[in-house]
């Protein structure tokens, strides 16, 4: 194929004459691409991968391509767009530096459960092990943080790979996956076509839950006296918000939410008792094991979430839905397991549960919320006339209608975020859960609002994680995004502050931070700005920010040393939650 | 306790090291190891025996069992 003439090209990629024809190894790429209808690709060119970008030059119209400043900023909007669409995130780097740079992202993918496809150039077959220019052993260095990976080194492999790489990181319990394909494969031409059936032996069944299972587990939640549900990231990769809501709503059962559960029920619905874990609201911590029976649905039982593993659940018996057989068991021994899609798994129990309800049970939250809220009422008259990142949150919630999408960094803000934001539609809360990836909010912020163009999205970072990505203001720039970036600003790296305070006798080693001029820094990306330092300006610059067409960034001077209460010390019981 | 797992799997180059590599993630010793291709089929079986803990030998068994590749999964204690 002659690419240099690239009108004849274009009028030729779909005729009949095209689809017969060899036709190199990148653009059989291209193909495979379309055939699984993806549209947006987060990448950046290198030395292995220029004839795949020398293909993407002729197939431009056909994907929009974001072009980030580093390969981390490629994962971690991929998987900022998986997160909003269900939708894998793909991503095109190159060899050795291009790929190990993407390792942070794909790791995080893989704890957080978000499909993603990585594919990362390669040297040429013949220079494999040879410790060639810009080699690295990509499918030796994935392996431990991928659901799957392979190395191509033939173009005839490639749609194959595409097809599975594609099946395998959506299906089941979601995860990255890497395809690896020297140049010479790249340029290798052979006739392209997509397969139709391939081989991928125990993914295609993921129910093995049988109706016994669902009877008993039934007979399990009707006896009841005080069931807690317990709502993960399984909910909204299934997309059973709405079974959840029919299945408490039956079963008068309270529910409580992991970090990544979080929007899958609204806010203010009667029977939600809030966040489960280490910086989660009080009564659901307090009361988890006062529960005699848990419904865990679609989540993992972090180590965050369930605290001293040892005193955790005594006395309950615990139904675990999960779609990852490994996850049954492994944290927490579950009574009864059923292992499927969360979504089947509800649809099949809600015939068999009993309309019920247990006022008494959920009295005990009220109860306990009220400590709570007069906690937080003594908090809010301390800090009058200052600014804290709850009430930053809690005004953006409320000048937002609960409707935006909050993309947070780690940290405190992260945890200021989940708590004070108030979520009432799914796929509205976006962060790094299980690795904790400071920088992961502004580059995954980009793939949400591409994502979601319609939503109003916000990146919720501090003052340190937004300098680990703050290259990522020039894609923003670039792409001429529409992106909310809130910095909240203590001037600290707040979370190992507050725990160098609690548990470290304060001393602060290194964990102050003196930073740049953020809002100069933005403005020279072409991104217009705020500094708000005293609360009386909050309220206004807030409501600029919110409508201001345009990227914005708005630096918010929170105080210095504020901690993020509730909290469950580590290695203590969650039901020894703290309010200060 | 020492723990035999036999495995059958796809014939694929890195199925032997992502099964290395659960098990080296918890510190768990290969003490012996036997892998071989059936002849004509594309299937491999791998065998290994090792000393895991009773507590976590049926989550590491099943997190094996995730490979793709691999086909079928079963373990035993070994009595010495």
């Amino acid at each position: 194929m002659v690419y240099g003439n690239k009108n004849w090209l274009i009028k030729n990629i779909y005729s009949e004459r095209s689809r017969t024809m060899k036709i190199t190894g990148a653009e059989i790429l291209m193909r495979s691409l379309l055939q699984e209808k993806v549209e947006v690709i987060f990448g950046y060119p290198g030395g292995a991968n220029m004839p795949i970008y020398d293909a993407l030059y002729f197939y431009g119209k056909k994907f929009h391509h974001i072009l980030v400043r580093h390969e981390q900023g490629a994962a971690h909007a991929a998987e900022g767009y998986a997160r909003v669409t269900g939708k894998p995130g793909v991503c095109l780097v190159t060899s050795g530096p291009g790929a190990t740079n993407l390792v942070t992202g794909i790791a995080d993918a893989m704890m957080d459960s978000v499909p993603m496809v990585c594919i990362t150039g390669q040297v040429a077959a013949e220079f494999l092990g040879s410790d060639a220019f810009q080699e690295a052993d990509v499918v030796g260095i994935t392996t431990p943080i991928t659901k799957w990976n392979c190395q191509l080194t033939h173009a005839d492999e490639i749609p194959e790979a595409v097809a599975k790489a594609f099946y395998i990181t959506n299906h089941g319990r979601p995860g990255p996956v890497v395809i690896d394909i020297t140049k010479n494969a790249q340029f290798e031409k052979v006739e392209f076509k997509y397969p139709k059936n391939f081989y991928v032996k125990k993914l295609k069944t993921v129910n093995k839950y049988n109706s016994g299972d669902i009877k008993k587990a039934a007979e399990i939640i009707n006896h009841a006296k005080k069931p807690l549900m317990l709502v993960g990231h399984g909910v909204l990769i299934s997309k059973a918000e709405k079974e959840v809501l029919q299945v408490i709503e039956k079963t008068g059962m309270a529910v409580a939410s992991t970090l990544h559960g979080l929007s899958s029920v609204p806010f203010d619905h009667p029977l939600y008792v809030g966040m489960l874990g280490m910086h989660g609201n009080y009564s659901p911590n307090k009361l988890t094991n006062s529960a005699d029976v848990i419904f865990a649905v679609g989540m993992r039982f972090d180590d965050r979430v369930t605290g001293k593993l040892s005193k955790y659940v005594p006395i309950a018996k615990v139904i675990h839905i999960d779609v990852d057989e490994s996850e049954h068991h492994k944290n927490v021994r579950a009574h009864l397991p059923l292992l499927g899609n969360v979504k089947d798994v509800l649809i099949s129990l809600l015939p068999h549960l009993k309309k019920n309800n247990h006022k008494d049970w959920l009295g005990e939250f009220k109860k306990l919320d009220k400590k709570e809220l007069m906690w937080e009422k003594k908090r809010q008259e301390k800090n009058k006339n200052k600014i804290t990142m709850d009430i930053v949150l809690s005004l953006l919630s409320k000048k937002t209608k609960n409707e935006a999408v909050i993309v947070a960094d780690v940290g405190q803000n992260q945890m200021f975020s989940a708590r004070y934001y108030k979520y009432k539609k799914p796929d509205s809360y976006i962060t790094s859960g299980g690795l904790g990836t400071m920088g992961f909010a502004v580059p995954a912020a980009i793939g949400a609002k591409i994502g979601a163009p319609k939503r109003l999205v916000f990146a919720v970072v501090g003052d340190g994680g937004i300098q680990m990505t703050i290259q990522e203001l020039g894609t923003i720039m670039q792409e001429r995004l529409p992106i909310k970036i809130l910095l909240l600003n203590n001037e600290f790296l707040g979370m190992v502050r507050q725990w160098q305070q609690l548990f470290f006798e304060k001393r602060y080693s290194f964990t102050h931070m003196e930073n740049p001029d953020f809002i100069k820094l933005a403005s020279s990306y072409g991104i217009k700005g705020e500094k708000i330092e005293i609360r009386k300006k909050l309220d206004s610059a807030l409501d600029k920010f919110i409508n201001f067409k345009g990227p914005y960034l708005l630096e918010v001077k929170v105080e210095k040393e504020d901690n993020i209460f509730p909290m469950v010390a580590t290695g203590t019981s969650i039901d020894e939650v703290r309010l200060e | 306790m020492k723990y035999t797992v036999d495995i059958v799997t796809e014939n694929k180059p890195g199925v032997l090291y992502r099964i290395a590599g659960l098990l080296t993630k918890r510190k768990i010793n290969i003490e012996r190891i036997n892998a071989y291709a059936v002849k004509g089929n594309g299937i491999s079986n791998i065998y290994f025996t090792a000393d895991i803990d009773d507590k976590i030998v049926y989550t590491v068994v099943k997190q094996i069992n995730k490979i793709i590749e691999v086909i079928e999964i079963k373990y035993h204690k070994v009595n010495y």
